[in-house]
């Protein structure tokens, strides 16, 4: 079948070194499935009134598929519109039938004929319906065709035809029993037809230009929107090498390739094809430009820029500065704007991974406004966000700029740039430390639908938002201890983003660190410790200092020491700052482990100072806690009380419930030691309220499954039942506490002395 | 058929036998297999081996009657198939394929087969040409198909099964296998069809066209023929590996080809491709004058004469070819190239894309049509010709050369460096690009990778002498001025071994470099030397006036030095004996990506 198409198939883009115009004008051209739609149309036309509504509608919904989509077998077209109308399905077959099988006229007089269904008072099809461009569009390539290649065309539609009677003809021989040597010589011929068979499923006939844009656009949307569900790379390569076999000078293909091989991270054939792709546009820009020269020079600069933008893609910064330079020069000789605004926003993500400023930013956001490119602006004003935010600037001015561009996006429905809105909020809450709203954004953006649903007809957008929006929504799951409906995110994102994909990284850091915390919490050091190493891979940072951590739970203080140095060291040069605030308050439980209290207070109070001028409201009041500890064990538990104040209302709102249990904890601690001083009936009164504190602490720690606080809560409660003198309540407890001191090996560090 | 089968093995074991060993010690026996293989390919109008091997044939010294090889023996089958075969055959050779297959169908006997085969894939190829032709100019491989291919492979791969094809019949169906892009398979029937049948330099010709790498060609288990001498000595020339070609073609005529115009001409490519040109020039005068209505091979002349700006000459080639025959592709090459050197630019494209109705397929006429298309600085159609030669032909280098000079045209430094970089990559031996990689990255400030891609020019032999004069003006830039001075000396080393002084810049500039880095060092003797020659030079003389002046003041003042005048040092017949440059090839290890 195929080679019969091509020997039809002309192509419109004519090479021969220098002329590369649309010689026939005709962006398409017969093919017998072509005609087979034309036969259903005309049908259609016949049949008319006699049509049901339902059919109709349904025939209506079929047809726009069928002429965009591919060429198709007679017999699944036959298919598809029986699932109509049974009986429009059978007169296309009878007429397909009468032409196939009568002269070549029957066929010169269909297409006479053709041209009837525009002329009359009331024409059957209006002229610049879809259908009618259609027909005119057939009409006219049928015209164009020389006399052999309308024979050509007619001994196709034969084929065409024979080959579906032909297959009905199998189906139904195959029920027949045949007899062993005619079933040999079957077998023989099914084995040499074999390969060749499977070449002719793989290139179905060339693609008309029409088709082949259709599709190229719908893979390039659904590579942008949702890598699973466009064709698997290998696959969808084939298709693209096709399609450049019949046609080379389909530079779009060449881009899609492009697409294709970052999908896969190959350096080497995404070159290519980007190169190859400008190589291509270059001919066809400078046609389509009137003023001549402007045409392919602007494809240069952007043939650069995209250079750059691959590199920086790859991590090859340095090339990726050259390649921009080079952009930003030809953009500047040719005082190309736009251009130049796009060079400016790349030039900023590349000295980002330099050193961080914003001035450039700020410039390209004001330009870029003024050029009308909202896009670019709104890109600018997320990414001056996310910076600010990280420099610390006040949290209102920056609500108040990612409003103002959100008005922006609605304005000009950039639905992309509202989802990254959203997911950015959503993060920079939880940065601040405020779950609940971080919460919410989390899910507004989930529950919205989205503008381009309705276009392309996918629920949902597997967009890197989605990704950043779901990891938050895990951990914070994670966090309150509802640690099943975690996993069932992150299985909700493995499935959504598979393991090789863009974004994948993503989910597969929090799965590790969602994993890490449980590790710790249940005292499985050595399982956290082989996290490490996976979660080093994603993120080096974060991995040295979970890693401190680990080294600190299995009290190799000097290690963790020196490990924790170094990280700050690191952080304060790279301006990390919620990282240093970790790890000072990392620093400050490890001098107060080795009973330094005096030692830590000062870092403490560093890292508050630092949590304070960054609005880092949570890491703030964990600090508070940590401090109000460190003056417990030296001996001013009514001051500790006091600044606990400050402290606890954020972590019962926010906080995860570890940190809630060990906050009630210390509170109860404190109590207890402020008790000392008191007057008797007081005294039996603090307690008493301890004890309904350590009560709340315990909920929280059987949520997140923590056996040791657990423990630690058990005895100190026991203590104090005693001291009440409550004996039936002191021994319940101390039951409960030894049933835990059985399961769990003894703590090195002291009951009081320990924090957390 | 069993008959004829045993008849053809035994005619075919028999000639393997005669062939075996890759010894010329015998050229009776190889010049009676030469006519007898030339007879049976023209048998079976396969034309162009026919030629190839009565070529060779006619290199060798006449035979005597009696040992002329006896006509092919008839069997029953031929005798039966006999008149069909012989209709078929005159219209075979007045090309009506179809007239000629319809009177050979049911033919048993393997000639009358073949030739049936043969022209039903003829027929195919023609119709597809046509309808190229016919409708469009010259269209892009893969959108017309020869329509014969399938069946053709269907029946083949039957015969093949069977066992029942002989060597000729191999060979047909692998040129089938290949048409349809199946290389793997063809790859395995060419090298089956020249064990078989080894003097078939068709087959082995095709071979040359579908390896791509030295190590295919080492995995290949081939015959072992004299035959194989020519095959490998063919596809070294493919691969660009013109030392050991040359070594093979060298051993040829040593074994008594001496006359052969196949090999005289092959030689003259070899040495074209690596740029020796006066050698090439001198060849193929010695071809023409041998072999004067030749048309093949002559665009590469033209080529060489191009180069060296040798307008009548070339003018004279192009009237002659052009007389001879107008509509063949190496005609219409040799007017463009004729054309191109009288700056007629718009005619020489037009001789190109004619060349390219002709024979689309021919590659390099694309190349030459972006040069041509440069020239007339229509850099888009310059890019898009020379895409298409990539896509004929992906190791074309020049293509991509041409590619990277176009975007350095248009000031497009980086992004040129990729396509250098392919160039290279073909060609990792030639200075030229890496010269244009040097350059490249010199504009684009990497002076590191600028000095590497110097040196390395250098190294594999520079063949525009103009690396070390701009490696040397780097390590000035850089102030490494000890290396600068050595770079300039090399340069003025290469310039005066080659005995002729072309460039009378940059020797100049070389020269006064030297005089005042003498100076500097207080190395009197060699500055003075230095300074007068820069005296010789318009543009440097009054510098080194001045400076000998300067040299004698500061020797009055100084000690006088030692009156003894060694010879000049930076002369070669001092110097090569005891300051070789050292070339080293080590691997070129550019720090920037490369894809």
């Amino acid at each position: 079948m195929a080679s019969v198409h091509e020997s039809l198939y002309f192509n419109p883009m004519l090479t021969n070194g220098v002329v590369h115009a649309n010689v026939f004008g005709v962006r398409d051209w017969v093919t017998p499935h072509k005609m087979a739609l034309l036969v259903l149309l005309s049908e259609l036309g016949r049949a008319g009134a006699q049509l049901g509504l339902l059919e109709r509608r349904r025939l209506n919904r079929l047809l726009l598929p069928l002429l965009q989509g591919p060429d198709m077998a007679l017999s699944r077209l036959r298919k598809a519109i029986e699932e109509c109308c049974p009986h429009l399905a059978r007169s296309v077959h009878i007429r397909l039938k009468l032409m196939a099988e009568g002269e070549l006229k029957d066929m010169e007089q269909f297409f006479d004929d053709l041209s009837d269904s525009f002329s009359g008072t009331e024409p059957e099809v209006h002229k610049t319906s879809v259908v009618g461009l259609f027909l005119r569009h057939m009409i006219l390539a049928y015209n164009k065709l020389s006399f052999s290649q309308v024979y050509k065309l007619y001994t196709a539609l034969q084929q065409y035809f024979q080959k579906d009677e032909k297959k009905d003809g199998a189906d139904e021989n195959e029920m027949e029993l045949t007899n062993p040597e005619e079933l040999d010589g079957k077998m023989e011929k099914e084995e040499l037809d074999g390969p060749l068979r499977e070449e002719e499923i793989a290139c179905s006939g060339p693609l008309s230009q029409k088709q082949a844009e259709y599709f190229l656009s719908q893979q390039a949307s659904l590579l942008k929107n949702d890598e699973t569900k466009a064709l698997a790379p290998a696959s969808l390569q084939k298709e693209l090498n096709n399609l450049l076999k019949f046609n080379p000078d389909f530079a779009e293909a060449h881009y899609l390739s492009y697409l294709n091989s970052l999908r896969v991270q190959d350096v080497f054939s995404s070159t290519h094809s980007l190169l190859h792709y400008f190589d291509r546009l270059i001919l066809t820009g400078a046609e389509s430009k009137s003023n001549g020269d402007e045409g392919y020079g602007r494809s240069l600069r952007y043939a650069a820029l995209n250079l750059a933008a691959l590199h920086c893609r790859f991590g090859h910064y340095q090339q990726a500065e050259l390649a921009l330079q080079e952009a930003i020069r030809i953009a500047q000789e040719s005082n190309d704007h736009v251009c130049l605004q796009h060079c400016l926003s790349w030039l900023y993500i590349l000295e980002q991974k330099i050193f961080d400023s914003c001035v450039l930013l700020e410039h390209s956001v004001n330009k870029s406004l003024h050029f009308g490119l909202p896009y670019l602006a709104s890109l600018g004003i997320q990414s001056l966000v996310q910076q600010r935010a990280f420099a610390g600037k006040a949290a209102n001015k920056l609500m108040d700029a990612l409003k103002d561009s959100d008005l922006l996006h609605w304005k000009h429905s950039l639905s992309e740039l509202i989802d990254i809105s959203i997911a950015q909020k959503t993060a920079i809450w939880r940065l601040y430390g405020r779950s609940t709203m971080a919460l919410q954004q989390a899910q507004t953006l989930l529950s919205m639908n989205s503008l381009e649903a309705v276009n392309v007809g996918v629920q949902q957008n597997n967009t890197e938002s989605f990704a950043v929006v779901l990891c938050h929504l895990a951990e914070l799951h994670a966090e309150q201890g509802y640690f099943a409906a975690a996993s069932e995110i992150l299985k909700h994102l493995k499935e959504r983003f598979p393991p090789n994909s863009q974004h994948a990284q993503l989910w597969m850091l929090f799965d590790q660190k969602i994993q890490f915390e449980r590790a710790m919490n249940d005292g499985r050091f050595h399982v956290a410790d082989s996290l490490v190493a996976g979660i080093t891979a994603l993120n080096s940072i974060e991995g040295v200092y979970r890693k401190a951590i680990v080294l600190k739970a299995q009290n190799q203080m000097s290690e963790a020491h020196k490990l924790l140095q170094k990280l700050l060291i690191h952080c304060q040069k790279i301006k990390n700052t919620e990282m240093v605030i970790r790890v000072l308050l990392s620093i400050a439980e490890l001098y107060w482990r080795s009973s330094c209290h005096i030692i830590a207070l000062p870092v403490l109070l560093q890292a508050l100072a630092l949590a304070r001028e960054y609005s880092l409201q949570y890491l703030a009041s964990e600090t508070v806690l940590n401090l109000a500890f460190s003056q417990l064990i030296l001996g001013i538990p009514e001051q500790a009380l006091n600044i606990l104040h400050m402290a606890i209302e954020p972590v019962l709102a926010h906080g995860a419930m570890l940190d809630k249990g060990c906050a009630m904890f210390l509170v109860a601690k404190c109590q207890v030691a402020s008790a000392a001083s008191y007057t008797p009936e007081k005294k039996i009164e603090a307690l008493e309220s301890a004890i309904s504190n350590l009560n709340e602490a315990k909920t929280y720690f059987a949520k997140v499954d923590c056996k040791e606080q657990l423990r630690d809560v058990l005895y100190f409660q026991a203590r104090l039942f005693h001291t009440l003198g409550k004996t039936q309540e002191r021994n319940k407890c101390a039951m409960l506490f030894r049933q835990l001191h059985q399961e769990l090996p003894a703590h090195g560090v002291p009951l009081i002395n320990a924090f957390k | 058929a069993v008959i004829g089968r045993a008849g053809a093995m035994a005619a075919a074991a028999s000639m393997v036998a005669a062939a075996g060993g890759g010894d010329f010690s015998d050229l009776r026996e190889i010049k009676k297999q030469l006519l007898s293989v030339a007879e049976r390919s023209r048998e079976r109008g396969l034309q162009h081996s026919g030629k190839w091997a009565a070529e060779l044939a006619f290199a060798l010294e006449p035979l005597p009657l009696s040992e002329l090889p006896p006509p092919p023996v008839l069997t029953e089958e031929d005798a039966r198939d006999l008149d069909a075969y012989t209709l078929a055959k005159s219209y075979f050779d007045l090309k009506e394929y179809d007239r000629a297959a319809y009177f050979l169908q049911g033919c048993k006997s393997q000639k009358a087969y073949f030739l049936y085969m043969y022209s039903r894939y003829l027929s195919g190829e023609k119709k597809k040409d046509d309808e190229t032709v016919d409708s469009l100019g010259p269209l892009e491989k893969g959108q017309v198909k020869n329509e014969a291919l399938r069946e053709l492979r269907v029946e083949l791969s039957k015969k093949h099964k069977a066992q029942e094809l002989d060597g000729f019949g191999l060979y047909l169906y692998g040129v089938v296998l290949r048409k349809l892009d199946l290389v793997k398979e063809a790859i395995d029937v060419f090298v089956e069809a020249a064990h078989v049948l080894p003097l078939h330099w068709g087959a082995w010709l095709e071979l040359c066209n579908l390896i791509t790498d030295k190590e295919m060609l080492k995995f290949l288990s081939l015959p072992d023929t004299w035959m194989k001498e020519f095959f490998l000595a063919h596809i070294y020339t493919e691969l660009q590996l013109i030392e050991e070609a040359l070594q093979k073609y060298q051993s040829l005529i040593d074994a008594g080809f001496s006359k052969s115009t196949y090999i005289i001409s092959q030689i003259a490519v070899a040495y074209h491709n690596i740029r020796d040109i006066d050698k090439a020039l001198s060849i193929f005068n010695e071809l023409r004058k041998q072999d004067p209505y030749r048309i093949e091979n002559m665009d590469t002349f033209s080529n060489l004469l191009y180069v060296r700006s040798m307008k009548p000459e070339l003018s004279y080639l192009a009237h002659n070819l052009c007389e001879i025959d107008k509509y063949r592709v190496e005609t219409c090459c040799v007017i463009g190239n004729y054309y191109s050197l009288r700056s007629q630019h718009e005619k020489a494209a037009l001789y190109f894309q004619r060349a390219l109705k002709l024979n689309p397929r021919y590659l390099g006429a694309w190349t030459l049509m972006g040069h041509e298309y440069m020239e007339m600085k229509n850099t888009s159609a310059a890019i898009q010709a020379y895409r298409h030669a990539i896509e004929v032909n992906k190791r074309d280098y020049r293509a991509w050369y041409g590619l990277g000079q176009t975007y350095e045209i248009l000031k497009m430094p980086f992004y040129c460096l990729y396509y250098y970089r392919r160039a290279h990559q073909l060609r990792p031996n030639d200075s030229r690009m890496l010269v244009a990689l040097g350059e490249c990255y010199e504009k684009l400030n990497q002076l590191v990778e600028a000095k590497k891609c110097y040196w390395r020019a250098y190294a594999v032999g520079d063949v525009e002498k103009m690396a070390l004069v701009k490696l040397a003006k780097l390590h000035e830039q850089l102030n490494e001025s000890e290396q600068a001075a050595q770079c300039y000396i090399k340069y003025i080393q290469d310039i005066y071994s080659c005995g002729e002084v072309v460039e009378h810049l940059e020797v100049s500039t070389a020269f006064r470099y030297l005089a005042q880095y003498y100076f500097k060092c207080k190395l009197w003797d060699e500055a003075s030397a230095c300074a007068q020659k820069c005296c010789a030079f318009n543009d440097t003389r009054e510098e080194g006036k001045a400076l000998l002046r300067q040299i004698l003041q500061l020797r009055n003042q100084g000690e006088t030095s030692s009156t003894d005048v060694a010879a000049p040092f930076f002369l070669p017949a001092s110097l090569s004996a005891n300051n070789t440059p050292t070339r080293r090839v080590s691997p070129l290890n550019l720090s920037s990506v490369t894809p």
